[in-house]
């Protein structure tokens, strides 16, 4: 189960399904483009944190319809939108607290 | 080595296989295509995080299958080496130590008792006894596996039931691949 706060490698997997469906490989792809090439899944760890979030109902399975050979492809669901964002609601309010304290410390 | 990445997702379980088996074998597919022509060890190194990934993999989902826990245990993440959940706690070492020093203090003080007592007494009848120290070493070591097992069982009674306070330390921990 998946739970807020979320890992690194999961929560770039929804921000790559945020903007489009995508398939496996391209989510690995653009993952490791997200990340300037630090974040670089195997194969094996995508599959396990897709099948995690497909259990936990944030995202969806589905045939890609202009693909040759059925191939599947992945996208948010509604639950997975709300959820990815109340993790950048969370990040925005660590991020804006942190530049409050350093500001007020080196001042 | 498709056919090796093939025979390493036998070791998923079968229902993972019928459902991504053949998917993930696609995405290897495309991963090998477009790394063929870089340099061997860019290939080496993909083929070992692969081989590596995927063995994580099926432990992990074996081991979901096994206790029905559906949080990731971080093989893949290698957060399972940084959560605190699985640190032996340096104060559980302490006591252990204060422990086993009072029981063998209590076996020399025992054995001082037993010299000091005179001995041209004699009982009354022949008795067997047989020395203190020879029991409690002998059987100590049953003692504290039996503990150490009925610990071990407590505790995965308790993490199976995701009140071991170690899914809390998780959803504290942040990581990154």
């Amino acid at each position: 189960m998946e739970t807020l706060p979320l890992t690194e490698p999961v929560l770039l997997i929804l921000l790559s399904l945020a903007g489009q469906a995508q398939h496996g490989y391209a989510i690995l792809k653009d993952v490791e483009a997200m990340s300037n090439g630090r974040v670089v899944l195997s194969t094996g760890t995508l599959y396990g944190a897709l099948r995690r979030l497909l259990e936990d109902d944030w995202i969806e399975r589905f045939e890609e319809e202009e693909s040759p050979r059925g191939r599947q492809a992945y996208r948010l669901t509604a639950q997975g939108r709300r959820n990815l964002q109340l993790e950048i609601q969370r990040m925005k309010h660590i991020t804006r607290l942190a530049s409050l304290r350093v500001a007020r410390q080196e001042s | 080595m498709l056919e090796f990445y093939r025979k390493l997702l036998c070791l998923y379980p079968a229902e993972y296989r019928r459902v991504f088996g053949e998917e993930i074998l696609a995405v290897l597919f495309q991963q090998r295509e477009e790394n063929s022509k870089r340099r061997l060890r860019n290939r080496t190194r993909l083929v070992m995080r692969e081989t590596a990934g995927l063995l994580r993999g099926a432990l992990q989902e074996h081991f979901r299958t096994i206790t029905e826990i559906h949080q990731e245990l971080s093989f893949a993440t290698g957060r399972f080496a940084m959560r605190n959940g699985f640190r032996f706690p340096k104060s559980t070492i302490v006591f252990m130590t204060l422990i086993l020093g009072g029981v063998l203090t209590a076996i020399q003080k025992g054995e001082d008792i037993a010299t000091s007592v005179p001995h041209d007494i004699g009982p009354v009848a022949p008795i067997h006894i047989q020395p203190v120290h020879s029991i409690l070493l002998g059987g100590m070591p049953l003692f504290f596996a039996f503990f150490y097992a009925v610990g071990l069982i407590g505790w995965a009674i308790l993490f199976a039931l995701r009140r071991s306070g170690v899914h809390r330390l998780d959803r504290m921990s942040t990581d990154q691949e």
